[in-house]
């Protein structure tokens, strides 16, 4: 009998313990909820808050932007039509020996070889990702599918050939556990290599010996050859990036391989009996290397198609129907060999000799090629060859060992691309006037050709490169962009006059010896001399145009050509910016020799051989760097006056009563943010989070994140949406809209985009995200991708418009300027130079300020200026030794004051706190990181010791740059359609969720279960003793 | 009675919790010293949880030799419920980290660091189902 009571204690023991666990857990997970609340939202579809307007409310107005379309069907259907157009229009045509477009029986007879055209990259393994959606009204389709819908029979031996062999194209990816399959071709990680899919000749032989044979019948022979694109991966340049146990004579990740070759040789082959068509198409963001291709002459034609998403390729499809005419230009240079480019010397896992981890410091890139990247550098070095100077004629960076020589060194120029049409162009008049700071070109297009289509004007300038120029470190390529323009869709015969008024500032060159306005040194200059102005298709033709006028021996026009002549050397029109601003210089630091000194020589036309760029490796950071690299570059202290800075006034503001008010010097925006508690601020900058979290003591509310470049990836349309439709909201769902479960990751990738060259079709995609951030209730998306290609081998290629700024800016910014119609922040990412995926944090990334502001930060200023982007996100890598969030010059003085950026500005996904450098990201006007949490200091303190009222209060600068942060975060939230709905007299609050009150639930019952067992637990004791 | 023969399946179990504890507290220690995961430093409420919880073990595992006594009898309810705050409190700390690396971040190195914290998570969460299983057993048999 005592057993028996014994046992039944034991009994309620354990029970006691299992439900006090439960209760445990419970009780814990209440905080945790609360410290992820945003994020399990998202994950659940559920919302903490809602908005409620008390007592009488005009609702008349409350709702500022209106959504061009009345349903959903109306959203997907626009977003699908504008899709195919981006790859009509997107798509380049390389080659085409006449065999493009196909005729309509030829659609019938189509042989798709190579695995990706079973299998294409439609976005990136990682960012910019294809969503895939069915069941909704813009079901997305791959090639196959595409072609299907477009009325092209393709031979279906083969596809059953590829089918079959599916399992082979698998690569595993093992994330925690989860084993995800890819069946098309992958990036490679950081630290891999590159392994080809591509089918050999004997596999596919074994597969069905008669492949070759089925090709009689189907002899439009389209082969398609891939590489894939992805946020945290790389491609290393050489063999080294290669997987050497394949054998394949691949020299490089971005050059075919012997199965690619043997692919191509097969349909050449079959060709001859056949009589058909041999087609590649490059399914490709990162440059390939393509030459022999382009020198292969049993290839017909050769059409780049990038990443097309969810509905691209039907635009693909129309293409080689004819149904569109091509009219896409690249974006980067194709070079024979990547690596022999001046950028890809230093590039790579280059450590510091002393790094450290644990404070991010591993990586140091110099990037001693300067501004000479891209097509600046093969056509700079081109004209120097030309010209007879420089050196240009060395070996050094040649790839074949022998002369420097263009042909060998480039297979497609910047902006070439065909059509199916000609057209003559003829720039009628230029002129350059420094009062309004404008240089206006009128262009006339003529078709002279038999098919409609579109033609790109592309306006280049060829600058003076003068003595004073080599005396002070200036450097000048010999042709860039400064603007360009699109015509409408030509009939044959027909002309219209493209006018381009280009902003004449992008003409300037950065001289940091230069006086300035602002009696320091460092402005922008225009050398005295001549300039030429041209057109042309491509940046080759254009400075061959202008060699040409300078009566040198090539091939080029000299009509085409128009010059202008600056008497004196002028440091005094762009001495001071749009917004006022005296420029100065501001990233002198970014520069190596800053800190050690004589240790870079950059690249300098005047002298290629000498100059040209060694690979900076196994540098070792000084102490005084190291003091930097640290990441604690700012002191709270005390100083001013804290009590003139106001918190929790009660001024009775709420931020609906500044809706739309843009004029940041309106006396109630000082008022409004006088009411925020410091702790507000102070949570709202460290818990930035993945959306802007509500403030109560303002009525600011929350507005939700999303990526990325190529649609609202992160969320179905659903998630947010707003299903009372007796709300008054012109754009709520029925709760059983069939698109609600729709995913607008589907536009074609950024290269794409900018291989329109038409800022009319980037403004068209800012509009439809306006229009879908509306029905979605998705107010921000880190949306343009404003870095430029350094160099191809960088997987995130594919989320960045272009090696050339002046596309990568006027993209971004037509982009931008289409959301902003309809209250959606699209916001630019990265401020700045993330040009590497390699350990991107922590890297240093090191520089001349000439180079910094005419490439990266040129391709992000008129986001800024002209479209007034009211968000941006800063980067990962460090701007020198600073971490990029710490970098004063760069994000205050030409950020904010020199371009006058009024908006939000995010970390990027940085969770390391000490990297994360709060107070010093706050004090260079950083709006939030992307760090979440409860909503308390004592959950801030846990990651920023340092981050509390009795600290900060003491430091009057850092209590500014706090008012500062949430004006700005606020003017951008109120200026945006985040306050739809919002009435002054609306509040915002909780709702409990489902998982609060399961939570709530499982603590009462958990609760008095322990409390039952205990109970039990003692009688069964009691029971004891009495049997004992 | 040998000690092997007096032992009861108590006494197992709570040897189980009690190599799991250590495993799933070194394995914290180990993950807070790596690369990714350093800056967050050692989280007294997690350790203190983990090594209490430990102690206790030992202490009731060998009082209880002596016979079982009925003010033990709290012991393994106190052991459960400091397992699982530790457990809870870990992956809590490391939810973050965890959702940044497999996002953004993820190389061989982070996905090392990152496969510590999974698997000490993984040992104090299996530390704390065996202590509640424990705690339905004595440790010595009834005589």
């Amino acid at each position: 009998m005592a057993n028996k009571a014994r046992r039944r204690q034991r009994c309620w023991r354990g029970l006691t313990a299992l439900t006090a666990s439960v209760l445990t857990v419970s009780v814990v997970a209440q905080g945790i909820v609360s410290g992820f609340r945003t994020d399990i939202d998202k994950f659940l579809g559920t919302t903490s808050t809602k908005i409620v307007t008390e007592g009488e409310a005009d609702t008349s107005d409350i709702y500022t932007y209106t959504s061009d379309y009345s349903s959903t069907t109306e959203l997907l259907d626009a977003i699908e039509d504008l899709g195919e157009r981006m790859s009509e229009e997107g798509s380049v045509l390389l080659k085409n020996n006449g065999a493009l477009p196909l005729s309509d029986e030829e659609t019938k007879k189509v042989s798709l070889l190579g695995f990706s055209s079973y299998n294409p990259v439609q976005g990136g393994d990682m960012g910019s990702s294809l969503s895939v959606n069915m069941g909704t009204d813009a079901d997305t389709v791959d090639f196959v599918a595409a072609l299907a819908a477009k009325g092209f029979e393709i031979n279906p031996t083969l596809q059953s050939l590829y089918d079959s062999l599916k399992d082979t194209f698998k690569t595993e990816v093992n994330m925690w556990g989860n084993i995800i399959e890819y069946t098309h071709i992958v990036a490679p990680s950081t630290t891999g290599v590159y392994s080809s899919k591509e089918p050999s000749q004997e596999m596919l032989d074994r597969a069905d010996a008669g492949w070759k044979d089925s090709m009689d019948d189907y002899n439009v022979m389209i082969v398609t050859l891939a590489r894939s694109s992805s946020e945290n991966a790389n491609y290393t340049p050489g063999t080294a990036g290669v997987d050497s146990e394949q054998n394949l004579n691949q020299t490089d990740p971005l050059g075919l391989s012997d199965d690619e070759r043997n692919l191509i040789a097969a349909a050449v082959e079959a060709k001859k009996q056949n009589g058909g068509k041999v087609i590649v198409l490059l399914n490709n963001a990162n440059a390939m290397e393509v030459d022999e291709i382009e020198n292969n002459e049993g290839v017909d034609a050769i059409l780049q198609i990038g990443l097309p998403g969810g509905y691209g390729f039907y635009g693909v499809a129309d293409i080689l129907s004819g149904e569109a005419n091509p009219s896409g230009h690249l974006t980067d240079t194709y070079a024979v060999k990547n690596a022999n480019s001046p950028a890809a010397q230093n590039y790579g896992d280059l450590q510091w000799t002393n790094p450290n981890p644990e404070l991010s410091i591993n990586d140091a890139i110099v990037e001693a090629e300067g501004i000479y990247t891209g097509y600046k550098y093969y056509e700079t070095r081109y004209a120097d060859l030309v010209l007879g100077q420089g050196n240009a004629d060395s070996s050094a960076g040649s790839s074949t060992g022998n002369s420097w020589n263009y042909e060998d060194e480039v297979t497609y120029p910047f902006g070439y691309g065909l059509s199916y049409t000609t057209f003559e162009q003829t720039l009628d008049s230029l002129e350059v006037n420094l009062d309004s700071k404008t240089v206006t070109a009128n262009v006339t297009v003529t078709n002279t050709g038999d098919v409609a289509g579109k033609d790109v004007v592309q306006l280049y300038v060829s600058l003076p490169y003068t003595q004073y120029d080599i005396e002070n470190g200036i450097e000048k390529a010999a042709i860039q962009l400064l603007d360009y323009g699109k015509t409408s869709l030509l009939d044959p015969g027909a002309s219209e006059t493209v006018t381009i008024t280009a902003d004449a500032q992008y003409m300037a060159s950065w001289d940091s010896t230069s006086e300035n306005a602002a009696g320091t040194q460092g402005c922008y200059i225009l050398d005295a001399g001549d300039y030429y102005f041209t057109v042309g298709n491509g940046a080759h033709e254009a400075v061959n145009n202008v060699l040409k006028a300078q009566d040198q021996a090539v091939e080029g026009n000299a009509d085409k050509v128009k010059s202008w002549t600056l008497d004196k050397f002028d440091n005094s029109t762009f001495a001071i910016t749009k917004n006022g601003t005296a420029v100065e210089n501001q990233l002198e630091d970014m520069d190596l020799n800053y800190w050690i000194p004589d240790t870079v020589t950059y690249l300098t036309r005047n002298d290629w051989e000498n100059t040209w760029p060694k690979t900076y490796k196994d540098l070792t950071a000084t102490d005084e760097m190291l003091e930097i690299l640290d990441n604690d570059t700012y002191e709270i202290t005390a100083n001013g006056d804290p009590s003139a800075i106001t918190f929790g006034a009660d001024n009775g503001l709420v931020l609906a009563d500044l809706k739309g008010v843009s004029d940041l010097e309106d006396e109630r925006w000082t008022l409004l943010l006088d009411q925020i508690e410091l702790s507000e601020c102070m949570i709202r900058t460290a818990f930035g989070g993945t959306s802007t979290k509500a403030i109560e003591s303002i009525m600011s509310p929350e507005a939700i994140q999303n990526d990325g470049p190529n649609g609202f990836n992160s969320y179905p349309l659903g998630q947010y949406a707003n299903t009372d439709t007796e709300s008054g909201d012109p754009c709520a769902v029925s709760a059983d809209d069939k698109n609600l479960e729709y995913k607008f990751g589907t536009m074609a990738n950024a290269t794409v985009i900018a291989q329109t060259f038409s800022k009319d079709l980037a403004n068209e995609f800012g509009k439809i995200c306006g229009n879908y951030s509306l029905w979605g209730n998705l107010t921000i998306l880190w949306g343009a991708g404003i870095n430029l290609h350094r160099v191809p081998y960088n997987a995130r290629n594919h989320e960045y418009y272009s090696e050339d700024s002046i596309l990568t800016a006027y993209q971004g910014a037509s982009y931008i300027a289409g959301g902003k119609e309809y209250g959606c922040i699209l916001a630019p990412k990265h401020l700045a130079f993330n040009d590497t995926e390699v350990n991107r944090t922590g890297v240093s990334v090191f520089m001349t300020e000439q180079k910094a502001r005419e490439t990266e930060l040129r391709g992000t200023q008129a986001c800024i200026e002209d479209a007034g982007a009211l968000g941006i996100m800063t980067a990962y890598n460090r701007v020198g030794i600073y971490t990029d969030n710490s970098h004063y010059g760069l994000l205050h003085n030409i950020l904010r004051e020199e371009w006058g950026f009024k908006g939000l500005m995010t970390e990027d996904f940085i969770q390391d706190p000490t990297y994360a450098a709060l107070k010093e990201a706050v004090h260079c006007g950083v709006t939030m990181t992307c760090n979440t949490g409860d909503n308390s200091l004592a959950a801030v303190n846990e990651k920023w010791a340092y981050w509390t009222e009795e600290n900060v209060g003491q430091d009057a600068v850092l209590l500014q740059d706090l008012k500062n942060a949430m004006t700005w975060q606020n003017y951008a939230l109120a200026n945006s359609n985040a306050m739809d709905g919002l009435a002054s007299n609306s509040k915002l609050v909780s709702v409990r969720t489902w998982y609060d009150n399961l939570i709530t639930g499982l603590e009462i019952v958990f609760a008095l279960l322990t409390i039952c067992s205990i109970v039990m637990y003692v009688r069964a004791g009691k029971g004891k003793k009495k049997n004992a | 009675m040998t000690f092997i023969k007096k032992q009861s399946v108590g006494f197992y179990f709570s040897v189980i919790v009690l190599i799991l504890t250590v495993a799933g507290l070194a394995m914290y220690l180990k993950n807070a010293s790596t690369d990714y995961f350093s800056n967050l430093g050692k989280d007294p409420i997690i350790l203190g949880c983990l090594i209490a919880a430990a102690v206790v073990e030992i202490i009731f595992i060998i009082v209880s030799q002596k016979g079982v006594k009925m003010w033990m009898d709290v012991f393994p309810v106190v052991i459960s419920v400091l397992i699982m705050l530790g457990a809870v409190m870990f992956a809590s700390s490391r939810v973050n980290g965890i959702a940044s690396i497999m996002t953004f971040e993820k190389n061989a190195q982070t996905m090392a660091d990152l496969s510590s914290a999974v698997t000490g998570i993984a040992l104090c969460l299996a530390a704390g189902i065996a202590s509640i299983i424990a705690s339905f057993f004595d440790i010595i048999k009834e005589a």
